[in-house]
């Protein structure tokens, strides 16, 4: 990967790949694991890059997809079933940001199923419900929803901390 | 007063205005190991199967009165797993405290000897699986019976003026040196071939690797 391609193309969104990363990794070196294998698909995947879409919005999409991979490779290799099940591995990394508000909002996005925290995610980054429905690949009819009881859940984990 | 996760979210990410990504410089550092890890149990499940293999066959070889092609085909696998085992000592002495591309090139450098040693045995194991085989079955008995007497007896009834040479018809020995110059001369391919179905997946992932980090580092 050039160093150009990493200045113009991946470091301005950055802050997009480690948000998502974040949410889908519980501890330092599996983030950083994750960071850089979404780098490097960015770079990988550069040329089917279509321009019908942002080039931000493409990075979300590429991020949350080789993070669900990860994932799924890693629960594969622990012999961990569904895909969209709830995560059971214990939460590090719970001081990842110096705010600490936040921090307790990432332990419990961390809690929700693989595709419920990039729904969440692609909301709080307020992306569209069309958007969102793109991205994940879902009908945008059910996001609105989604989004509801995704937020109720976050509220009940955050123990009445938000409104 | 209570905070909106929208709220916290924003007003959170505010502080931490400046999100700054782990260095791009350690990558692939897990891959390698993990890749490397993956091959050398693959590599010993692979030899402790021709170490276990060779003894069924050779049991099974005296039972079944084909104790020549068991002895032989023990012979080849013992042969090979010896040297393999001794090639696999040589996998711990890759050095793991250079960065991931030096790993993984001393790594390839190590696979490419191994390749290179097993595809000249090659060249003399498979014509000796073959010889053996043969063998076996030519010398082999039944109720007391040898088959190469048998199948002699009625070679010569039906083509009394057949040239015999060590006992054998001539065009049979013939035909049996020729595939064993067959086997001899592409006994590399058929071990490539073979190397392919075993670990050619493993092998191209390697390279990709390889390259994928060449490109990172130009």
């Amino acid at each position: 990967m050039s160093s150009d391609f990493y200045r113009s193309s991946i470091l301005p969104y950055a802050a997009i790949v480690i948000k998502i990363c974040r949410a889908y990794t519980n501890t330092q070196e599996d983030f950083e694991d994750y960071y850089q294998e979404v780098c490097l698909q960015i770079w990988k995947s550069r040329d089917n890059f279509r321009q019908q879409s942002e080039w931000s919005t493409w990075v979300y999409r590429l991020s949350l997809n080789v993070c669900l991979t990860l994932l799924k490779k890693k629960k594969n290799n622990y012999q961990h079933f569904a895909s969209d099940a709830l995560p059971e591995e214990v939460v590090e990394d719970s001081h990842a940001f110096s705010d600490e508000a936040l921090n307790h909002l990432y332990d419990a996005i961390r809690q929700l199923s693989e595709v419920d925290r990039g729904v969440i995610l692609l909301y709080l980054e307020e992306k569209t419900y069309q958007e969102i429905a793109e991205i994940i690949g879902t009908n945008p009819n059910n996001i609105g929803v989604r989004i509801k009881r995704i937020k109720e859940r976050l509220k009940k984990r955050l123990d009445g901390k938000v409104n | 007063m209570e905070k909106s996760i929208e709220v916290i979210w924003k007003e959170g990410f505010l502080k931490n205005e400046i999100l700054v990504g782990p260095k791009v410089t350690n990558l692939y550092n897990q891959k390698s190991i993990h890749f490397i890890d993956k091959y050398k149990r693959m590599f010993k499940i692979n030899l402790n199967a021709i170490a276990i293999g060779s003894v069924v066959v050779l049991a099974a070889s005296f039972f079944s009165g084909i104790p020549i092609m068991g002895v032989g085909l023990f012979l080849v696998s013992a042969g090979v797993f010896v040297v393999n085992k001794r090639l696999a000592k040589g996998l711990d002495r890759i050095d793991e405290n250079v960065n991931s591309y030096q790993y993984l090139k001393s790594f390839r450098s190590w696979l490419d000897d191994q390749i290179s040693v097993n595809k000249k045995m090659a060249m003399i194991y498979y014509p000796l699986i073959f010889l053996s085989t043969i063998m076996g079955f030519w010398f082999s008995s039944k109720n007391g019976q040898q088959l190469n007497e048998t199948v002699m007896n009625e070679l010569m009834v039906k083509y009394p003026d057949l040239y015999v040479v060590f006992g054998m018809p001539l065009i049979g020995l013939l035909a049996m040196v020729f595939i064993l110059a067959v086997l001899a001369l592409f006994g590399g391919k058929i071990y490539h071939w073979d190397l392919n179905i075993v670990y050619g997946r493993v092998i191209r992932k390697l390279d990709e690797l390889i390259s994928d980090m060449e490109d990172l580092r130009a």
